[in-house]
């Protein structure tokens, strides 16, 4: 566990270590929230760093009113939320589109592929579809998904990430949930109907 | 309770933030709606196999020069007053 507040002095004072210590926290779950919702490794490359210098030159004015891993990723996803909108600037986020909607997504498939063998779930091919599932979330929703089922946030973290409330993440995970089973539901149920892994 | 209140409170119910009251309501419909109980399956087999993926790392040659990048921007900036 790292003490934040010796590694920020450290880091004011230019420690190499500390720099590595930083870079070893947090370099990989910055990446992960970043290509997640860019699909694209080189721009998440370009989120990291940004976040990181971001930090240096913030680094003597840093008050710790957040946590440090909670500040690197608002700004991560902030700016990887600029990448989008630079991507596509005349349509707006799936997430704008849906701000106001509280809908949920009706199940319609009840298919119990809940118990099925545990090799049909540790395939490539399973994996690749866990992958493609996130990926065709709203930005908005793949984002909370990323950072509390995936990168273990709390809710009150998360929504301090996100600029937005508590409620809005839980009914963004919850609904996040409901697509994702869904997707999965239809993968793996005509897998469990086949008999075979 | 019915199907559409229990989709309403079926990651609160996961996530055992729903009061006893409610609790109880929602277990006493799964015990009856065979439907609602494949969807809190699944769902809860869903969360479970996304926690349970290796975490995404940056491939080695890219983290290297990353770090390395970095590494000389951390050293490089004004020593702190």
């Amino acid at each position: 566990m790292i003490d934040e507040r010796d590694l920020i002095a450290a880091l004011r004072q230019k420690d190499p270590h500390a720099f590595a210590t930083l870079f070893d926290a947090y370099s990989d779950k910055l990446f992960g929230l970043a290509v997640g919702l860019l699909h694209d490794e080189d721009e998440a490359e370009g989120v990291v760093q940004e976040a990181f210098l971001r930090l240096f030159e913030g680094l003597d004015k840093f008050e710790g009113r957040s946590r440090l891993g909670t500040w690197l990723y608002r700004v991560a996803y902030n700016a990887s939320i600029d990448r989008l909108r630079k991507r596509r600037p005349t349509r707006p986020l799936a997430d704008e589109l849906d701000a106001g909607d509280d809908s949920l997504p009706m199940p319609a498939i009840f298919t119990d592929w809940s118990s099925a063998p545990e090799p049909l779930f540790a395939s490539a091919e399973a994996h690749a579809e866990l992958e493609r599932a996130v990926a065709r979330l709203p930005e908005s929703l793949r984002a909370v998904f990323i950072l509390r089922e995936m990168e273990g946030l709390s809710t009150t973290e998360t929504a301090e990430v996100l600029g937005i409330n508590t409620g809005a993440v839980k009914v963004r995970l919850h609904r996040a949930r409901l697509l994702l089973r869904e997707h999965l539901s239809g993968y793996f149920a005509e897998r469990v109907a086949a008999g075979g892994n | 309770m019915e199907c559409a209140e229990l989709l309403q409170y079926l990651s609160e119910y996961i996530d055992n933030n729903l009061d006893e009251e409610l609790t109880a309501e929602a277990q006493a419909h799964l015990a009856t709606c065979a439907n609602c109980k494949v969807v809190l399956d699944t769902t809860q087999q869903t969360i479970f196999l996304y926690k349970q993926q290796e975490p995404r790392k940056i491939p080695a040659r890219r983290r290297r020069r990353l770090f390395n990048q970095l590494q000389d921007a951390f050293l490089k900036r004004p020593e702190s007053s």
